[in-house]
């Protein structure tokens, strides 16, 4: 899953233990990167290759590498899901069904899209290995982070061809 | 009792609720296989063992209370809530989820406050509080329906059903779903919520409403949204309903959530 073509190739239904970088935002760096966009037609950091992790952690505890950390609802990061994959994003990491226009552009874009276990936080913590705030620190648990797991779990939801777990 | 007594004994019921599994909803927890089952019982472990939240949605804090006519302390409730629930937020490894201005400035209030208090008066000179630790995912799925005085138990049942298989997913399933019935639209709504604090194991104690509630559960779980929204395992572990009188021309239909944590507490506080 380092590189495009292994993304591509996982079909919906896929449970995936991921190893590798993460980058995490959320509604107010999401909102904040499309205005940004908006007025210079640009972004202020590099998001080609890369996996987005709808996420706010909790605050670190003295010794450890994160807080508790899980997922968001990713229907909410709808709107914002056109502005990623213009710049290269591969996949996107949450909660929850997205809608019919999400769908439409994951498959347009081949890339992915998955489930992450929610009310799982203090155990993902544990799968986190490294941690640092990349842009936009005044959002607090909504700053763009930058993580790197192992063995993180993750279930396709949506595939690069558009076939989704919710089909009955 | 003493406002410090109340904030202490508070502020102790907050923290257990954020990092301890709630005992009526671990056996549901325990008998899960599917997908995510194994990370979701190392969580209640982890959680306890390295003392970080079940979840790090650590949500807004809502509080019911019941304080008697003749309890006089020397500052309010909601002094008194806010002071815990900003002393535990900061201490913990929680997440501060509050932002001021709801719409312009959305700023982090670095404390997690205000808790959402509502009070009730009662006779004595006691104090029982409940509260809930509510997510932003399920409150998310918070709705009101003015429905029409002539509705059918069915219709409701639908509703609800209808509600829960559209967005429960979203909302980490299996779900507590607490309705408002009756009253004003505001009364439902307070009612929906006050319904979360009950057991997963209550009834209405009206045969009638508590067939309501049963029907409703089984259909909801006919759904087969599942644990995670996954399709395997419960999707519903319980339907309360809590009903209040209401106006001829009226049937408010109010439905909250609570995910599968369900991060609930209740203290009572004996005569002052």
């Amino acid at each position: 899953m380092d590189d495009k073509n292994d993304i591509i190739s996982y079909e919906a239904g896929t449970q995936i233990n991921y190893t590798g970088e993460i980058i995490i935002m959320r509604d107010a760096a999401q909102k904040r990167l499309l205005e940004y966009f908006s007025r210079t037609g640009q972004l202020p950091l590099d998001l080609k290759n890369k996996i987005i992790f709808y996420a706010g952690p909790a605050k670190t505890p003295e010794g450890e590498t994160i807080g508790a950390i899980g997922p968001t609802t990713s229907q909410r990061m709808d709107k914002f899901l056109d502005l990623l994959f213009q710049n290269g994003v591969i996949g996107t990491v949450g909660k929850g069904k997205r809608t019919e226009t999400a769908v439409q552009a994951c498959s347009e874009h081949k890339t992915c899209y998955f489930l992450t276990p929610s009310g799982a936080a203090a155990s993902l913590s544990s799968r986190v290995k490294s941690h640092e705030v990349i842009l936009f620190e005044d959002l607090q648990s909504e700053a763009i982070q930058r993580i790197t797991v192992e063995d993180f779990p993750l279930v396709v939801a949506i595939d690069a061809e558009g076939k989704t777990i919710w089909e009955k | 009792m003493t406002s410090d007594q109340i904030k202490r004994e508070m502020k102790k019921a907050i923290r257990k609720a954020n990092l301890e599994i709630n005992p009526e909803v671990k056996p549901y927890i325990d008998a899960y296989e599917g997908t995510f089952s194994q990370v979701l019982k190392e969580n209640c472990r982890v959680a306890v063992e390295k003392g970080m939240p079940l979840c790090q949605d650590t949500g807004l804090l809502e509080f019911f209370c019941w304080k008697g006519r003749e309890l006089i302390l020397d500052r309010t409730l909601q002094d008194i809530l806010d002071e815990a629930v900003a002393e535990v937020y900061t201490a913990e490894p929680f997440r501060y989820s509050s932002v001021a201005d709801p719409l312009f400035d959305r700023k982090n209030r670095m404390n997690d406050t205000p808790a959402m208090v509502h009070l009730f008066e009662t006779e004595g000179d006691g104090l029982k509080i409940r509260f809930l630790v509510k997510g932003g995912g399920s409150e998310n799925l918070s709705r009101l329906y003015m429905m029409t005085p002539s509705s059918t138990p069915e219709e409701i049942q639908n509703k609800i059903v209808e509600h829960i298989g559209e967005a429960g997913a979203r909302s980490c399933p299996p779900l507590k779903v607490g309705v408002g019935l009756g009253g004003t639209s505001e009364k439902a709504m307070l009612l929906s919520k006050m319904a979360l604090t009950e057991s997963v194991h209550s009834h209405h104690a009206d045969e009638r409403y508590a067939t309501l509630e049963r029907e409703t559960k089984e259909a909801i779980n006919a759904l087969q949204v599942g644990f995670q929204g996954l399709g395997t395992g419960m999707t519903c572990y319980s339907v309360r309903i809590m009903d209040c009188a209401t106006h001829i021309a009226t049937l408010p239909l109010a439905i909250s959530v609570d995910c599968y944590i369900c991060r609930t507490g209740e203290v009572i506080f004996e005569n002052g």
